[in-house]
């Protein structure tokens, strides 16, 4: 039998508010009802603050472009970092994406400049050498000055699998190709470790 | 729910959310298995990194009965096969055996000596890679029931002679000369082609051994063919192999 007079209202909530929590629901790691505390906390800060807000995000999209030369995201034509004269620009390390420039940053060892593929190869999942930036590399070693190139693809079996694909395409280029090393982690115990960790830090061992 | 143990063979993930994993599993017990992995991108987590591709684990998943995903609870790596990351052309090959148990298997229909063939071939790809891939293929063919005709004539079941074979995968196997005019898709089968198909299909290590490049290259395209037709789409890891 029906309820006479009630129904059900099936519809999604519109207007600015609506449409602010379900853009910033959309963002990782924010589920609906942060997307809802940072609308209303947004409804109650001030205008400038909002405006500076909203003008960084707009910048990210309008004036950010790739390094003509590394590929990572920048504002000028060359980024920071390969722009700056004190780096050396003998050594060239790849790495997938350009969070793993950040990460090798803060490291504060690393002098040489980067290489952003912006993916992994991936035939299962449609991505080829062509969806990389695997062309623009080339042409940066082609253009000489290069000695090294650093493999710093993540250690899964599709990170080494790109690894060996660049080795291979650019081992004829007479550059020398690395790999990041391996194995157990500083400060840790060896009854910790997995064994995968313990056969990686055995098959990279070195001499004192 | 009730918890089930197996011995799985990564063949797909997915990332799902911040932190989370949905895996494609071809286990030994249970055939293929779609789980989530809660938590499974985290570097700390029950499945430590054992969800890598091509890592044959022990699992421990909730079987969910509504029809939904599976939850993996538990992964912990048994082996992974090092020669796939030093060796392109066995690394690519790998990959094809990934696609063929992933799209060419159904949920819940497990085949244990497929598993094992699967496990023995990611042990000795390297180097010529081709005869192993070509007897995965065909141990893939007979488990699924898809294997070619090849001790007769696949239209008109007249004996086969090795000089006039030819093979038509939409006949499903061989043909003599006479039926070979019926099916447009047949091509020659050469005699030494023909009998490297058939050291395949059987049991036994006669397939093992020197291949010429004919033999090679027509068993692939044959192959190829065939695994094509029945899939009804072109193995994308196809172009990828050599002959």
């Amino acid at each position: 039998m029906r309820n006479r007079g009630l129904c059900i209202v099936d519809h999604e909530p519109s207007g600015p508010i609506a449409t602010l929590m379900r853009e910033l629901g959309k963002l990782p790691g924010i589920g609906p009802k942060t997307a809802e505390r940072l609308t209303h906390h947004l409804l109650a800060a001030p205008r400038s603050r909002v405006y500076a807000l909203a003008d960084a995000l707009r910048a990210i999209k309008d004036s950010i472009r790739q390094c003509r030369q590394c590929c990572q995201p920048t504002e000028n034509e060359l980024c920071d970092i390969c722009s700056d004269p004190r780096r050396d620009g003998s050594v060239i390390c790849v790495v997938e994406q350009p969070r793993d420039v950040a990460a090798l940053e803060r490291t504060a060892t690393y002098r040489g400049l980067y290489h952003v593929l912006h993916g992994r190869l991936a035939p299962l999942d449609n991505i080829g050498p062509e969806q990389l930036t695997i062309d623009c590399l080339v042409q940066r070693l082609r253009a000489g000055g290069v000695q090294e190139v650093i493999m710093a693809t993540n250690p899964t079996l599709e990170g080494d699998g790109t690894a060996l694909y660049l080795s291979s395409l650019l081992a004829p280029m007479g550059v020398r190709v690395t790999r990041l090393a391996r194995g157990l982690p500083s400060g840790s115990g060896l009854e910790f470790a997995n064994s995968q960790m313990l056969v990686d830090a055995l098959e990279g061992r070195r001499s004192f | 729910m009730s918890a089930e143990k197996a011995t799985a063979l990564v063949l797909r993930t997915t990332d799902w959310s911040e932190s989370s994993r949905i895996a494609t599993l071809w286990t030994r017990e249970f055939g293929k298995v779609r789980v989530l992995a809660k938590g499974g991108r985290r570097l700390k987590s029950n499945f430590e990194n054992a969800l890598d591709l091509l890592t044959l684990c022990g699992i421990v998943f909730l079987r969910k009965s509504s029809g939904g995903l599976d939850l993996l609870t538990e992964a912990q790596v048994i082996q992974r096969f090092p020669r796939l990351r030093t060796d392109l052309s066995a690394l690519y090959a790998a990959y094809y055996v990934a696609e063929l148990l992933a799209d060419g298997t159904q949920d819940y229909d497990p085949h244990p000596l497929l598993f094992d063939e699967a496990l023995t071939t990611l042990r000795e790809l390297g180097g010529e890679c081709g005869p192993r891939v070509a007897r995965f293929e065909m141990v893939l063919l007979r488990e699924l029931g898809y294997s070619p005709v090849l001790d007769r004539c696949a239209s008109c079941g007249g004996e086969m002679h090795e000089t006039e074979a030819g093979f038509s995968a939409s006949a499903n196997g061989v043909l003599c000369r006479n039926c070979r005019g019926g099916h447009r898709d047949a091509r020659p089968l050469s005699p030494p082609a023909y009998r490297t198909l058939r050291d395949l299909a059987a049991a036994g290590d006669d397939w093992r051994g020197m291949w010429s490049v004919e033999v090679r290259t027509d068993v692939r395209q044959l192959l190829g063919q065939y695994i094509t037709h029945l899939l009804g789409r072109r193995p994308r890891m196809l172009s990828y192999l050599g002959s």
